[in-house]
């Protein structure tokens, strides 16, 4: 059997945010492993931690106040951290690539989207301003906005349109590496469609490996290999997109499913899970989910669980599925 | 069929812009029987939040009927507009900007109270508040809490014990859940069910997210462009949709199983400029089936099976 590569290796990443409030524990030793040429979903609600450790890849994390207390972000072979600021700019936009949430705010709104996209090239390639221009008009076309548009700004295009320039933007140099935070969850849901068609489409034609962070379940079935589930700076669940749909192992991954509404079975009471996210200052003892697990036990407010494997590809941190715990979910097991 | 509780009729909402006058909500009607929900659904700009607030008069109607229990209130003085509305109430869509930042919980949940002058005793104010905080899931202790202490579930939770608080038999839902993460989402929404169960209320429920909208409605109407475009009960538009935005909004939903691979109608292009809109089909632009016929006679929304309006002129060919 073939040895498989590996675009990006997260290693036990710890980053925390020192505040007038406390320490905000925002990642909390998590492991990531993404396959060169594969579609890694990274599944979370607001403040799972999930764009702080997409930030941490592209060493983005606002130092004061954020601090990587430790771990090791693998690209391609090498540690980002070992990398000097100078050497990490010559990475970010071209081994790697950021497509941000808001098209709205991460355009600079006094500069055509020729020029943006353009700015990037001239960064990276050895090219004049004009053959950068060219290229720039040539990335337009290509997601689907006519290249005569490019002397015009940001705010003369559409929400989906500025997405797409976004995207067009983190494609110029065809990186390696992709990562998106949340490049749908502001658009309408047939420009959504439009979007996702443009990505997959790229992605085939570049092989470009991809970290996909998103909110919504629906987006990781139809563009995801492998899926993290993250809870409180913790990933609680990995594995493939089978694993995680079908074999869901995590009371927490359960509670996700339970709570969106059924398309084709409407009658269906939703089955939401109780509470609240806790505040990240001030984490739970234990495993972070008791307190909203509805399987929880005396040993869950105490002891932390570990990553258990439930299959080659499936991994899960819960004590249920830790032997002598005595935890049981009902009717999962 | 029960009387309708509420009855709109030819509803129009236009704006004087710079550029043109915007037709937001062009000849729209529907009717909404008592402790039934109706959910609107379309994409940003479709006009659905002003048909909201057109109903309840928050932007005057240009032109059209509202019949509220048979009574036309677009006809009435703005006295008897606040006596209306302490039946006819609105939840908002977000929880960040609907609350006054400067008042406490007790202090927006008794708004509705002051602007009524009723309950003008403290003691029974402040006991109905309570009561009120209780049905909608909010610990008694956040009393004198302000809105920026509270997470977005909280905060919505407010805004619907205050559109509570007058005893209201019809709410307009605007997007109640679209700001919220989808575990908090989910409580609201069984909330507003519950809510709906013990009180008989009626509901128009706005909103963009169709699974919510399927899981929560009795009838659907679909816009576009300020048009109702499609309006049947629920089962009926989600099994066997016939207006083609319909069917390419359906199915570009993604849904959250393995294998749920679909044919995927890929639309074209985008939403055309509600500004001055040119006679034709509003979807004609982007519609895979268009004729030169759609481009010159407005479709009317007409029966094409009992109980089941379509509005495009070939419905019966899809």
């Amino acid at each position: 059997m073939e040895e498989k590569k590996y675009a990006l290796k997260i290693k036990d990443l710890v980053v925390q945010y020192k505040t007038d409030d406390g320490v905000v524990e925002a990642v909390n030793g998590i492991d990531l492993m993404i396959e060169q040429g594969k579609t890694m979903g990274l599944v979370g609600e607001t403040g799972a931690g999930k764009t702080t450790t997409a930030l941490s890849v592209l060493r983005l994390i606002p130092e004061p106040p954020g601090k990587i207390i430790r771990g090791s972000i693998e690209l391609e072979g090498k540690n980002v951290f070992e990398y000097s600021e100078k050497e990490m700019e010559k990475i970010r936009g071209n081994a790697v690539s950021m497509i941000f949430q808001d098209p709205m705010t991460s355009l600079n709104p006094v500069m055509t989207v020729g020029d943006q996209i353009a700015e990037v090239i001239e960064l990276h390639e050895k090219v004049d301003k004009k053959s950068a221009m060219e290229k720039a008009k040539e990335m337009l076309e290509m997601v689907g906005i006519p290249g005569n548009r490019a002397n015009e700004y940001p705010h003369q295009f559409s929400g989906g349109m500025k997405q797409r320039v976004v995207i067009a933007m983190a494609l110029v140099c065809n990186p390696g590496f992709l990562i998106a935070d949340e490049p749908t969850t502001a658009l309408d849901v047939t420009i959504q469609a439009q979007v996702l068609d443009l990505m997959a489409k790229l992605r085939q034609k570049y092989n470009t490996s991809t970290l996909m962070i998103t909110h919504d379940l629906g987006i990781v079935a139809e563009v995801c290999d492998h899926v993290a589930i993250m809870y409180a700076g913790n990933i609680v669940e990995s594995g493939s997109l089978r694993d995680i749909f079908e074999n869901t192992a995590h009371p927490y991954t359960e509670g996700l499913f339970g709570s969106l509404p059924d398309i084709e079975k409407r009658t269906e009471k939703l089955k939401p899970i109780p509470g609240l996210m806790p505040d990240p200052t001030n984490l739970p003892k234990g495993c972070p989910f008791h307190p909203r697990c509805k399987y929880c036990q005396d040993i869950c407010k105490t002891r932390v669980p570990v990553k258990t494997s439930v299959s080659d590809t499936h991994a899960v941190s819960c004590l249920a599925y830790e032997e002598g715990t005595g935890v049981v979910l009902g009717g999962a097991k | 069929m029960s009387e309708p509780l509420l009855e709109v009729k030819h509803l129009c909402k236009y704006f004087n812009t710079s550029g043109g006058v915007l037709h937001a909500v062009d000849d729209v009607s529907f009717a909404i029987e008592k402790g039934k929900t109706l959910g609107v659904v379309g994409e940003s700009g479709c006009g659905k939040s002003t048909t909201g607030r057109a109903i309840l008069r928050l932007h005057e109607p240009t032109s059209g009927e509202v019949l509220f229990e048979g009574n036309d209130i677009t006809k009435y003085s703005m006295k008897q507009m606040r006596e209306m509305r302490k039946d006819m109430q609105i939840v908002f869509q977000d929880p960040f900007a609907s609350l006054n930042p400067r008042k406490t919980v007790s202090e927006i949940i008794a708004e509705p109270f002051r602007l009524h002058r009723t309950l003008t005793n403290k003691t029974e104010r402040e006991g109905r508040v309570l009561e009120l905080m209780e049905t909608v899931g909010l610990a008694a202790r956040l009393v004198n809490s302000y809105p920026h202490e509270l997470d977005g579930g909280r905060r919505q939770r407010i805004g619907i014990a205050r559109a509570l608080a007058m005893n209201p038999k019809f709410v307009v839902c605007d997007e109640p859940v679209s700001a919220l993460d989808v575990s908090i989402q989910a409580q609201i929404l069984n909330l507003l069910k519950q809510l709906q169960e013990e009180r008989g209320l009626t509901y128009i429920f706005i909103t963009h997210d169709l699974s919510v909208v399927n899981y929560f409605s009795d009838e659907i109407v679909v816009m576009y462009l300020g048009k109702i475009v499609e309006y049947t009960s629920a089962e009926q538009l989600f099994a066997h949709p016939v207006h083609p935005y319909t069917k390419a909004l359906l199915s570009a939903i993604p849904v959250p199983r393995v294998d749920a691979k679909k044919e995927r109608i890929l639309l074209k292009g985008e939403i055309t400029s509600p500004i001055n809109p040119k006679p034709g089909c509003r979807f004609a632009p982007r519609c895979e089936y268009a004729k030169p016929e759609c481009f010159e006679k407005s479709p009317e929304l007409r029966e094409t099976e009992k109980g089941h309006k379509v509005s495009c002129h070939f419905a019966e060919q899809f």
